[in-house]
Order: C-alpha cells, then structure tokens, then sequence
C-alpha cells in the first residue's frame, strides 16, 4: 500500500507559473478527487507526479521517486491522456508491449482485457475504437501491474453511464482494496459520490485538500429552510446570529447559520416552527465556489440570438 | 536496460511497418536483383566477379549513379522508431513503463542497428542467391565483406540518422523529409555550389581548398562504404580527392554520433 506525497510540485512555461507549490498526500484505502478548472494545471501536476515533465519537487511513492521504482507499472498504474496508442497495433498487443517492459505475464494482459470489457475485440485496432473503448484500453494499460496505486486523469472521458458506473465500482472496489487512487475528472456529480478527498487547485495552486464533506461545509453555501408563520418575528433574531435571509412565500432560507442555532432563536423569541430542514451545498456549487475567481478561460452566452 | 530491448522487441515485432518496409526493401532487392543478374549474365562485357555481386548487391549504387535505395526504406524504421512515440502519443506510455529516458534512447538505438543491419545482410543474401541462380561467378571473400560490411554500416547510420531527426524535432513527418532530402537535395545543392565557386576561382584545377567541404558531406561521405566508383571522381580536374571508405564511413559515423548526442541531450531535457 502505498502513500502518495507530493512536495512543492511546480512548473513554469516561459513566464507563466502553470503550477505553484503544490503540496498533498494521497492515502492508502482512499480515492483522492484531483478537481480544477480547465488549464488549471491538473495535468501538469499529474505529469509532473511521474516524472514526465521537469519542474520542481518531488513525489514520492512510500518514499521512492517514481524513476527509482523497479517495474513502475507494477506499483503505479497510470492514464494520461486519451488513445495514447499506435493506431495499428492490436489492443492486446499495446498491453503485451508495456507488459514486456515490466516482466508481466500474457495472462495477465487476457485478465485485464476482460476486467475492462475489451476482451472481444482483444485482436482490433485501436483506430476502430470509440474515445470510450480507447479509455478502457487506457484503463487496461493502468491496471496491468496490479499497482497498489492509481493515478488517472480524466478516465471517465467518453464512457458512456453505465461505463462511469462500472468505474466508479472499479476504482471504490480498488479503494477498499488499500490502493491509492488519484483521479482528476470533470464530472462532479461523479465526484461526489466517488472521493473520499479532494485536492482542488485554481490557476495552478491550491485552493482545498481535505475530505470532501469538510470542503462542501466550509464553502459556507448550505442553506436552512424554516417554515413559520411567525416569520417577522423570527426573522430579526435569525439576523442577529450575523446568517441572511431569503424570504419563498412562507419559508425563509437561511445561509450562515445552522439549524440548531435557528432553533434556539425561534425559542428565544417564541416563534413557532413548522418545518426546519437543512440543504447542504453540493459539491459542483462549492467547487464553483472556491474556483470562482481561477477560471483561466471563461466563456459567456454572448448573443446568441 | 534489458527491460527497455523486451519493449523494442515486442514494439517492433507488433507493427505492420516493420514488415512492410523490410518487405519493400526485400522485394525491391529481389526483383531488381533478377533483373541485374540476367542482363549481367548475358553481357559479354560485364566483368561477373566481384563487379557483378558489387552492383547487385546495391542495386547500381556502387557505381555511384544511384542512391543506395534499401537505405531509404530501411531508414524509415528508424523514424519510425521514435517518430511513432510523438505521433501517436505513445511517449508517456512508454516513459510510465520504463521510467529511465536513457535505457529508452539507448533500447530504441540498439534495436534500429540490429534490425537495420539484418534488413540490409537479407538483401546481401539475396543478391547472392541471385549470383548463383544466373550461374555469376562469385565474388572474393576480401570483397563479399567489404561490400556487406559497408552496405551494413551505412544502412544502419542511416536509419539511425533518421531516429535522431525524429528524436530531435519530435514530428514525425518533418523527420521523413529530413532524412530523404538532406543527402539527396541538401548535399547536392551544397556540392553544386561548390562547384561553382571553385570553377570560378583564379585556380580551378588546383588541389583542395573549398572543394574539401565536399568530403565532410556526411552521406555523401558515408556512401565510399559501399561506392566502387563514383561521380565524385569526375570532380578530380577540380582539386576533388574524396576519402575512402574508412574516411567515409567515419565522417558519417561522426554526424550521426553528434545527431545522436544532441537528440539524446534534448530528449532527457524536455517534457515528455
């Protein structure tokens, strides 16, 4: 089981800082959620994590580079990029090919073939195949060592839903294993349900790392309904706790306070309460949140008419 | 390092380019070969020793009228060698399996001299089996060595220029235009302005002087390895003496050397 430590991850391209003092552990039996905006520098710090691109810092897997692991593929499986693959070669053959390099048996490369569901088209050439199949050929190659850690950069890219359910399943069940599973994706409904942590990084540096509930609490965006018919009177003592109020019909929605303070108020000043739910933020609100202000390409409705 | 050869093997062993083009090289070899050795055999005044093995075996180019052309072929698997990692984006694949850029780049030279020199030795035997078909007298050992051993070498450099080209400007396609034009353009161009500052100049016949720069033409250069006469020697009322095919064939060994050392330094440097 391996722990993933990178230090001080950072990388310049002529006088753009494309990622600045990155720092985060990725832990045994976790998936780690990797989020940014586009061109936030996910990629580069992946890279960066397995030596593929210079900069500065190191990573560590439970204590060694990634250049000082013997058979790297058999302690760290990795997928960069879409259909990194000759477009000729047979899918299997591309997995015999990396596996060779790595003292991995044949069988190995039929095992994961089936685990990804490309066994029936094993011997087909990969320019045949969907952006979906060349991610799970990708995925293939990652899994090939057995690797007691993941790192995978958007590999839920062109599945289709049942193929990012059988991810999720794959990377949960590799998780419970006791792997290390580092994974940037786009889909943060997916995230949700899939991170147990989260490194999340704007403009090339960090703007959370922690478990993924602490950084939806923080974001400060949940929400309480009250339902009361005394609102003019609960509404000044709900102010006082500093929280703001959006009144909806009869309901006021209250951020900045939480349920147990808003009914101490309603006690306070005598207030009857008919309904107090609270609504976390979700994670696709808090992310926006906190990247608001890091998106390095923002585009606009414009006029569409 | 044995790890990255296991790589090269099965990478070149599953790729339909490695069999096209040793194919092509092959069957070029074979079909010209027939022809040559049926015309020679019945040529009263062709010489039919080593002469006849000298020009069957390259094709005519050992009288230096033509290109050595299963360089040409040959050469494209060393594009191909490192040409197909940037294309394709198969780099970082393969920097995730074997971590070590120099074991990579020493693999991926390795095994383009390997499968070079034994392209370039089935097109050797060829040629012979086409000697003895048309009943040609054999060659002398002394020249069936020196003749494989030149067409080995060259084509290897060859090839191997041709790694460097794609290792060093990362584009395919810019690598195959580099390894086809600069011997066949570029030195000829340079040869022919040579020529023209030499003539005009107040000594033309006299020995050397500009006219050396013709002797470091790397390819041109590197062809003494297998040329038994050459249109370089039309050039000798200019003061031309090229050098012989050990020159040669170190000449072009050390540009090769240097593309080498300049793509090796490069590709440990940059970003995969």
């Amino acid at each position: 089981m391996a722990l993933i430590k990178a230090v001080g991850l950072g990388k310049t391209y002529g006088s753009t800082r494309a990622v600045n003092d990155l720092s985060f552990e990725v832990h045994p039996g976790s998936v780690t959620g990797f989020l940014g905006p586009n061109g936030s520098g996910k990629s580069t710090t992946m890279r960066l994590m397995l030596g593929l691109d210079r900069g500065d810092g190191a990573t560590t897997y439970d204590g060694r580079t990634f250049a000082e692991l013997d058979h790297p593929m058999r302690h760290v499986g990795a997928l960069l990029e879409a259909k990194p693959f000759h477009p000729t070669r047979h899918a299997r053959n591309h997995l015999r090919m990396l596996a060779a390099a790595n003292r991995i048996a044949d069988s190995r490369v039929d095992q994961v073939m089936e685990m990804v569901g490309l066994a029936t088209v094993a011997k087909g050439k990969p320019k045949k195949f969907s952006l979906g199949m060349g991610q799970r050929l990708g995925i293939a190659a990652a899994l090939l060592g057995d690797p007691d850690t993941l790192i995978l950069d958007e590999p839920s890219n062109g599945l289709d839903p049942q193929g990012i359910q059988w991810l999720r399943s794959l990377l949960k069940h590799l998780a419970g294993e006791g792997r290390s599973v580092f994974v940037s994706s786009h889909l943060l409904q997916e995230m949700a349900v899939l991170a147990d942590e989260l490194v999340v990084i704007g403009r090339g540096k960090m703007l959370a790392n922690g478990a993924v509930s602490d950084f939806i609490s923080h974001s400060g965006l949940g929400t309480v309904e009250v339902r009361t018919p005394d609102g003019a009177t609960l509404a000044p003592a709900i102010e006082a706790l500093g929280a703001t109020i959006v009144r909806d019909g009869d309901s006021l929605v209250v951020s900045g306070a939480t349920a147990e303070q808003i009914g101490e108020a309603a006690h306070s000043v005598g207030a009857r309460l008919h309904q107090l739910a609270t609504r976390d933020a979700t994670l696709e609100e808090a992310f926006l949140e906190a990247t608001g202000l890091s998106e390095e390409f923002r585009g606009s409705t414009g006029d569409l008419a | 390092m044995i790890d990255a050869l296991r790589y090269e093997y099965v990478r070149l062993r599953t790729l339909r380019s490695t069999y096209w083009l040793i194919g092509i090289a092959m069957t070029f070899q074979l079909i010209m070969s027939i022809v040559l050795a049926a015309v020679i055999a019945q040529s009263d005044s062709f010489g039919r020793g080593n002469d006849a093995f000298d020009i069957i075996a390259t094709i005519g180019a050992s009288s230096g009228f033509a290109p050595l052309f299963i360089a040409y072929i040959i050469g494209l698997l060393g594009v191909f060698s490192t040409g197909h990692e940037y294309r394709h984006g198969m780099i970082r694949a393969t920097l995730t399996a074997i971590p070590s850029r120099t074991h990579v780049f020493a693999a991926k030279v390795i095994s383009t001299v390997v499968i070079s020199a034994v392209a370039a030795l089935l097109c050797i035997v060829i040629a012979l089996l086409s000697i003895v078909a048309f009943g040609l007298d054999f060659p002398s050992t002394r020249a069936l060595v020196n003749m494989t051993a030149g067409t080995l070498i060259f084509t290897a450099l060859f090839s191997l220029s041709g790694l460097a080209y794609s290792a060093l400007t990362r584009n395919q396609t810019a690598a195959v235009a580099l390894l086809m034009l600069v011997p066949s353009i570029v030195e000829q161009i340079i040869r022919a302005i040579v020529i023209v500052i030499k003539s005009a100049s107040d000594e033309p016949s006299s020995d050397g002087g500009i006219m050396n720069i013709l002797k470091y033409l790397p390819y041109d250069a590197g062809g003494k390895l297998y040329t038994r006469a050459s249109l370089d020697d039309l050039l000798s009322f200019l003061g031309f003496v090229p050098f012989g095919a050990v020159g040669g064939g170190i000449v072009m060994g050390v540009f090769v050397g240097a593309l080498l050392a300049g793509s090796y330094a490069l590709f440990i440097r940059r970003d995969a």
